[in-house]
């Protein structure tokens, strides 16, 4: 059995790149909610947009995981559900705002 | 001489001949920092400084309120991938105001790369625990907890983990001594083991290991030059130091 490789059947391989799209409208969305300048929002949606125009561009999947190059579809599924909960947090937490409290003075000096 | 002459020819006049010098590697140390400043960019309110060391790791300084935010960041988002903690320890250096600096080394398998995430609190302080975004982080907070006193908010069962059950102390920090202070023996009257003030035999010698060279000739401060002045001045005014 060695060097059989089971062809998945079409409609899932089509069911996971609706995921995927719905994910990235999902993350693009969310991303909306922060404001312009935010680093994290402009580095996002450069990734993101990047990657779903490779998803809406190319509908054989092997040749996509190629393209994104990040492992398999299914993991890139996976990074997709955990950048959308991270943008729903970091509307939260706004982590673009400036430090909260510098470190006292000889707190990272090594050798001490 | 003449193997010595073939041994340099051989090794090339590029290369330098002293082998124990590791080797400098700029690309991987350029791509570490731009990673630094990507990171430091998008979370301006916790990162304080962030540095490469010179074995090219990657070390961020964050806030202590940052510790969830920063670590669910490395983990989820797509360019860090950050899953896997390797490590989660504490250094106590008791000349700081906040005296506990915690560590955390996390891995990215799908970048094939490393990052230390460091914080820093004091005896009082609690800080948050990072088991719900790591759960490998459940042992290593109670041994904290255990070796050195840093309480963990939030964490689902902190308690000890390798000292004995009624131990009293937190034997990591640098002000608990060597032997410790209670010593346990096993006693015919009560039939029990008991716990008693530590007896040492013969007293603790504290060697002073400094080497007559300075170790760290690149951090050397200069103090003011007043005190050098005097100093020299002192010097000058050692008995043994005058000719005869």
């Amino acid at each position: 059995m060695a060097g059989v490789i089971k062809k998945v059947p079409i409609e899932v391989l089509l069911s996971l790149l609706k995921r995927l799209r719905i994910l990235y409208t999902k993350i693009l969305g969310s991303l909306q909610t922060m404001p312009q300048d935010a680093a994290y929002r402009k580095y996002t949606e450069q990734l993101i947009t990047q990657r779903f125009n490779h998803v809406k561009s190319e509908h054989d999947v092997e040749k996509l995981e190629k393209k994104i190059n990040c492992g398999q579809i299914e993991e890139v599924i996976s990074q997709a559900e955990a950048e959308l909960a991270l943008s729903r947090k970091m509307t939260e937490w706004k982590p673009w705002e400036p430090l909260v409290e510098e470190a006292p003075a000889n707190q990272w000096k090594w050798p001490i | 001489m003449a193997a010595s002459l073939v041994r340099f020819v051989r090794n090339g006049f590029g290369r330098s001949l002293n082998a124990t010098v590791r080797p400098k590697d700029p690309v991987t140390h350029t791509q570490l920092s731009e990673f630094g400043e990507y990171i430091a960019e998008i979370l301006p309110k916790y990162v304080q400084q962030v540095q490469v060391t010179c074995f090219n790791e990657l070390e961020l300084m964050i806030h202590p309120e940052g510790i969830i935010p920063v670590l669910t960041f490395l983990k989820d988002h797509t360019n860090a991938q950050f899953h896997n903690m390797t490590d989660l320890t504490a250094v106590d250096v008791p000349t700081r105001q906040y005296r506990f600096e915690i560590v955390y080394n996390l891995l990215s398998l799908r970048y094939n790369s490393r990052i230390r995430v460091k914080t820093y609190t004091d005896e009082l302080s609690p800080l948050d625990s990072s088991v719900p975004v790591h759960q490998a982080a459940d042992w290593y907070e109670r041994e904290i907890w255990d070796m050195f006193g840093v309480f963990f908010a939030n964490h689902p069962d902190l308690r000890r983990i390798l000292t004995d059950y009624g131990f009293e102390g937190h034997p990591f920090r640098k002000d608990f001594p060597l032997s410790g202070y209670v010593e346990v023996r096993y006693d015919d009257e009560v039939k029990r083991v008991v716990a008693e003030p530590v007896e040492l035999a013969q007293e603790f010698r504290k060697f002073d290991l400094n080497s007559p060279w300075e170790a760290f000739p690149a951090y050397h401060k200069r103090k003011s030059l007043h005190s050098e002045f005097l100093f020299g001045l002192l010097l000058a005014s050692e008995d043994w130091l005058l000719p005869q």
